[in-house]
């Protein structure tokens, strides 16, 4: 391992870390708010929407996020859309974690039992105020370990938007390698700092489970 | 001819559907509560005891008959709305019956005090400064006032069942729905419940309660229904004659698998039936 190699190329990594945040960061606000439309639709039981619903959610979890950014990047220009590498990889993202945050929440809200709701509506609460004081808090409860665990999935699947060029820590270490052969000391850098990114993410998550768990003895 | 104005609560000829279901539930089934009493539905699982307190709860629709509080009608029955949701009670209306269910869900990220608080400052919009000092008073009443601020999860059985009994009463209900609220607890969390309850209905608490807990229900009740297969099997305003003398087979053979006797046997294979004296 050569040490000198580390410093001088950590830098690159850092710049790599602040693209795949990014991609990340907005990727993942996109895939929570379409996966709580998504867990609505379905739990509401809206005709329609409910199987378009079902239709993308399959489409979504059972092809690839690679082959996803294929289609955007390579495949929608064929039909006159053409997006930027970022904007590919944030809606692949989207596309890709919307279906999963979707699953998570809907057993969230189903998870709620029954006569929670109905001791709602003894007590006079409206649709509105059943669904925001009773049903979402202990939906998101129920919901949370498993939202958690999709982020830190799709921060880690982020990593194949390499192959849209775009310069994230997986694009940074290929290149490395490419270039000195310092697979290495290239892969070390590439692990610790997946770790300092979500190392951090999977401590606030746990800390969130807890504070969360309302039935917790 | 003037018709006094009854008071409480009445259900008549009511009738109850399920989709796909062979017969009804409830083929007009008729009761009365009135103001201040306490009417006891006893009967064997499966009888229709705790959907007949969803249908009057609104929690079920119903296809025929009508539930009238104070000459207010509730609920009116439609044919064909067997596979409809909760009954479009408007929350005025359905806030004048409270309702406590066996398993005693409270609101888990609630604590006790925004349990009870909850729905008069939400629904009623009522200042929460005299809903709190309110809801202190119940739980005072119930034992639980040191409680207040506590989670659930933190209560025992017993304790959570006695904290929706202050929720439901909040709202002032002019009738309470308590379906086998002791059902689900240990036994000895069952008294200090029953206890709560025979204090509500000595302070004139109308109440329609389901139970199994025989004794209870002969303390707690002026009115007595039996019901089996979704029919009124015998009714009875005096409880203490019907737990005593029932007038019907079937209510004699329920209210007998509520006793037990041992058979013990002699060496020789004659039963013993009384104590005896052993030298």
């Amino acid at each position: 391992m050569d040490w000198s190699f580390i410093g001088h190329y950590a830098p690159f990594f850092v710049t790599g870390a602040l693209m795949t945040l990014t991609i990340s960061v907005f990727g993942i606000a996109l895939a929570i708010v379409v996966g709580a439309v998504c867990a609505a639709i379905e739990t509401a039981r809206i005709p329609v929407l409910r199987q378009i619903v079902r239709v993308y959610v399959e489409i979504s979890r059972n092809t690839p996020l690679l082959v996803q950014l294929y289609f955007l990047y390579f495949g929608l220009p064929k039909l006159g859309f053409v997006w930027s590498a970022e904007a590919c990889a944030i809606i692949g993202l989207a596309f890709l974690g919307g279906s999963y945050m979707a699953e998570a929440m809907r057993a969230g809200v189903e998870a709620v039992p029954v006569v929670q709701r109905e001791n709602a509506v003894m007590l006079g609460f409206s649709r509105l105020q059943t669904v925001v004081h009773v049903v979402v808090p202990q939906a998101a409860s129920t919901a949370l370990p498993g939202i958690v665990a999709n982020v830190i999935f799709l921060i880690k699947e982020s990593s194949v938007v390499s192959a849209i060029a775009l310069a994230d820590v997986m694009y940074m270490t290929k290149d490395l390698i490419g270039m000195y052969y310092s697979t290495y000391e290239s892969l070390f850098l590439l692990i610790v700092t997946y770790l300092i990114i979500l190392l951090p993410i999977s401590i606030v998550g746990s800390w969130l489970e807890r504070k969360f768990n309302y039935e917790r003895l | 001819m003037t018709e006094q104005q009854f008071r409480g609560l009445e259900v008549r000829d009511l009738v109850k559907k399920y989709p796909k279901a062979e017969r009804n539930v409830f083929d007009g089934i008729s009761f009365d509560v009135p103001k201040g009493q306490v009417l006891v539905i006893v009967g064997p699982s499966g009888s229709g005891k705790s959907t007949l307190l969803r249908t009057v709860a609104g929690l079920e629709p119903i296809q025929g008959g009508t539930i009238a509080l104070d000459g207010d009608v509730l609920e009116t029955g439609k044919p064909g709305t067997e596979k409809a949701g909760r009954s479009k009670r408007p929350s005025a209306l359905r806030t004048r019956i409270g309702m406590v269910f066996q398993s005693y869900d409270l609101f888990p990220n609630k604590t006790v005090l925004g349990n009870i608080t909850m729905a008069p400052v939400l629904v009623q919009k009522r200042k929460k400064a005299d809903v709190e000092a309110e809801a202190m008073a119940l739980l005072e009443r119930v034992g639980l006032a040191d409680r207040a601020d506590a989670k659930p999860h933190e209560l025992s059985g017993g304790q959570r069942q006695r904290v929706a009994i202050c929720r439901a009463l909040i709202l002032h209900p002019e009738v309470l729905l308590l379906d086998e609220i002791t059902a689900a607890l240990d036994p000895e969390m069952v008294r200090e419940v029953l206890d709560v309850v025979l204090d509500l209905a000595d302070d004139g608490q109308t109440m329609l309660i389901v139970t199994h807990e025989m004794q209870f229900a002969r303390a707690v009740a002026d009115r007595i229904v039996m019901i089996e297969d979704g029919r009124i099997v015998e009714r009875s305003t005096d409880p203490d004659e019907f737990f005593a003398h029932p007038k019907t087979e079937r209510a004699r053979e329920f209210l007998h698998t509520f006793e037990f006797e041992r058979r013990r046997k002699h060496e020789d294979g004659e039963p013993i039936r009384e104590f005896e004296d052993v030298d």
